[in-house]
């Protein structure tokens, strides 16, 4: 069969930010990948530098809304860092609570999109039922649903009262369950076992050389948690321990994921039950000296580096924002190099890309000059269609 | 009106389909449009049902300020919709360009590119409020139905304008 | 892998002999100020003696003056090397390192359309971030840089939209 060009993106309902890449097959197994990224690019790091630390808060909020906290504490960090002030222990402990609130809900949201791409839309239903718990929590404690206002520079803007401690704790437990319950499911389902088990594996030289972070990294082994190695905001004295997997496959990613989930679940616990007295912001100066802060952090997928430099002002005068979806995105391409053109979903969606919406595929045939669209759902209809053709699931 | 007309009226407000775009968003009115799918709020209830090809599509919902690489794309999908067809721009991105307006690689709210008809206010809005919105889109449907199209939105064009008073230094609003 | 003690200024100085002065950013990073046509050897003496498996961020500052390109490099230590290394504004071009860190290839296209640095020996250094019909010659990330009102940015027409 000759080889195919086929473009995706830059529209798809599932998954979040738009990217457009070309896949070169040959009959239904893939040769090549090149990327098209950035339908989203607005100029943040540009505004960075032209507005001050209060403004940029809510400016960095925005650069994701799924991982709104990740990018506000990575920033808040850093800039704290460089001015030498230090966040009260209550202060911290707030930022842990929702950030790891935050990393359940993407989790989730992760768990039921990978379901959706795979035909299995109860897991989608599912988890996001229980997703909905999450963002309940989340609102309580910040006031919004997914952009949360909760950081600043010195602190957060919120305390947490006992009564809502104890309405938190109370809902956890039932989550845990919740999540054990997907963990024996994703185990024993033979959908999942299918369309997950193999596809897009990774070995552990692999995850090194092209730079994976994240559960990407975990699931292949590479032992690499930013919150153990690179300790931030009080995790160095919260117990948890880094999920790694050996299998380096989307169903090891899966795997990782739901052990993450349990773990974020432990350490919220940990965090509301240890709540230390006192006041949760500190004033800050108004500007920073001049500094340069590499701030690492770890994000739901993956490794978050924001690289700062201050100079003697009220604004920053570089922000490099580097985000874990673009580190990952290389091993995409290694990754689907060989395997079939119906696992694409499933791949692109296991490292959880910040992608968007509305998926487009046109698949041109130079051999018989034939050109047809596709759209990213039919693309999922072909996957799931082509594995029920092959192994009647 | 003719009897497949009144069908076709009667299928298009009792089950609107819904085609998401997200021309720039931050994902998190992707993903709360997306919570307005799941059981929770399941919009499905009310016939209301996401689509993913633009020519199925009765109402587009469309995220965000608009990047300067999507306003092509977002034309394109906004041509390929039959008729009559409906856009409600999300949040205050989708309305003015919210925090990222004026960057430069946004060209602001929805309305610089195609016609709204709806803008849901929020940052993000609420899955209720979403629903809230295409609820109200429905009913702006059904006005225009009698009124027989979009035409009588349109508001007289206002008096000569009184000449206006020049800008306060300063406080020019620059693209 | 994380049983592995952090690197000390002493290990990064031997390594870098020779190539410029280390310095310590902070208390887990480690800065080498290196002159542009050595960080490929910079690279390999990271990758080679002090183990660094994992590039964190090819980052870049444009301070008025000059392009400051921070390479963060990371390991089993999980200590960070920096190198850093300083390009002319006219003239800003460097070797490129995709070959000796995969991750490198797409962080560089990305430098190069947002500040213009070229990247000499980069297979694919094309377009990623901005629009199709973004001026060829404009990089709006560079300090200097403003929209120029009789320029077309993509996206709209002339009358706006
Ligand atoms: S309105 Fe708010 S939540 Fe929606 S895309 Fe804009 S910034 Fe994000």
């Amino acid at each position: 069969m000759p080889e195919v060009v086929v473009p995706i993106g830059p529209y798809h309902p599932a998954l979040k930010e738009p990217v457009n890449f070309k896949v070169i097959a040959d009959g239904e197994i893939i040769v090549r990948l090149e990327l098209d990224l950035a339908y989203n690019h607005r100029g943040i790091e540009k505004a960075a530098e032209a507005r001050d630390f209060v403004r940029v808060v809510p400016l960095l909020e925005r650069v994701c809304g799924i991982c709104s906290h990740s990018h506000t504490t990575a920033f808040c960090k850093g800039i704290e860092e460089a001015m030498g002030v230090t966040v009260p222990p209550r202060g911290q402990l707030i930022r842990v609570i929702v950030a790891e609130l935050e990393r359940m809900h993407s989790h989730l949201l992760w768990l039921g999109v990978a379901g959706h791409e795979i035909g299995f839309n109860t897991l989608f239903m599912w988890t996001w039922r229980d997703r909905e718990v999450v963002q309940d929590m989340l609102e309580e404690l910040t006031g919004n649903r997914v952009n949360y206002g909760m950081n600043a520079v010195g602190g957060v803007r919120r305390d947490i009262e006992p009564p809502l401690v104890a309405r938190c704790l109370k809902r956890l437990s039932p989550l845990e369950e919740r999540i054990r319950k997907y963990a024996d499911m994703v185990r024993h389902e033979p959908t999942t076992l299918a369309r997950f088990q193999g596809v897009g594996r990774l070995t552990k030289e692999q995850a090194l050389a092209f730079g994976t972070v994240g559960p990407t990294a975990r699931a292949s082994s590479v032992d690499y948690d930013i919150r153990r190695d690179d300790p931030y905001i009080g995790y160095a004295d919260i117990p948890f321990d880094v999920v790694t997997d050996g299998q380096g496959d989307v169903f090891g990613r899966t795997l990782v994921r739901i052990g993450e989930l349990l773990q974020s679940v432990r350490i919220v616990r940990y965090a509301l039950e240890n709540l230390p007295p006192g006041p949760v912001r500190v004033n800050t100066p108004r500007g920073a000296p001049k500094a340069e802060v590499l701030s690492r952090y770890e994000a739901p997928r993956g490794e978050l580096a924001h690289f700062i430099r201050t100079n003697n002002t009220d604004k920053v005068e570089r922000l490099d924002i580097r985000t874990p979806t673009l580190a990952n995105w290389t091993s995409v391409a290694v990754s689907l190099v060989g395997s079939n053109l119906a696992d694409i979903p499933v791949v692109v969606a296991a490292i959880d890309p910040c992608l968007s919406c509305t998926s487009r595929i046109t698949i041109v045939d130079p051999g018989r000059r034939q050109t047809s669209v596709m759209s990213w759902d039919e693309l999922r209809a072909h996957g799931i269609d082509f594995y029920r053709r092959k192994e009647g699931v | 009106m003719k009897l497949s007309e009144r069908i076709v009226a009667w299928a298009r407000l009792k089950s609107p389909w819904i085609i998401l775009f997200n021309s720039g968003a931050c994902n998190a009115c992707d993903i709360e449009v997306i919570a307005a799918i799941t059981p929770r709020f399941d919009v499905e209830r009310f016939g209301i049902l996401a689509k993913s090809s633009p020519r199925h599509g009765d109402i587009l919902v469309v995220t965000g300020p608009v990047t300067r690489k999507q306003v092509k794309r977002l034309r394109m999908i906004y041509d390929q919709m039959p008729e009559p067809k409906y856009v409600i721009a999300m949040g205050a991105c989708g309305a003015t360009g919210g925090v990222f307006r004026g960057l430069y690689h946004v060209v602001d709210g929805v309305d610089q590119v195609i016609p709204v008809d709806m803008f849901v206010a929020g940052c993000p809005p609420r899955p209720d409020e979403i629903i809230d919105g295409v609820v109200k889109c429905l009913e702006l449907m059904k006005a225009d139905m009698k009124n027989g199209g979009k035409a009588w939105r349109v508001k007289a064009p206002a008096p000569a304008a009184e000449p206006k008073p020049a800008a306060v230094p300063g406080t020019e609003v620059t693209a | 892998m994380t049983n592995a003690s952090p690197l000390a200024a002493e290990d990064v100085m031997k390594a870098m002999e020779g190539l410029g002065s280390v310095d310590r950013a902070r208390t887990n990073r480690l800065r080498v100020i290196v002159s542009p046509e050595r960080v490929r050897e910079a690279i390999l003496r990271a990758q080679g003696s002090l183990g660094c498996d994992h590039v964190i961020q090819i980052g870049i500052v444009d301070n008025g003056r000059v392009f400051e390109l921070h390479y963060h490099l990371t390991g089993p230590h999980r200590t960070v090397v920096t190198i850093k290394t300083e390009l002319p504004r006219d003239d800003a071009r460097i070797a490129s390192s995709h070959d000796l860190l995969p991750p490198a290839g797409i962080y560089e296209r990305q430098i190069h359309d947002l500040f213009g640095i070229v990247f000499e020996g980069h297979p694919n250094l094309q377009r990623l971030i901005l629009t199709e019909d973004w001026p060829e010659d404009e990089y709006p990330l560079r300090k200097d840089w403003t929209m120029r009102p009789d320029r077309r940015y993509g996206g709209s027409t002339p009358e706006g939209t």
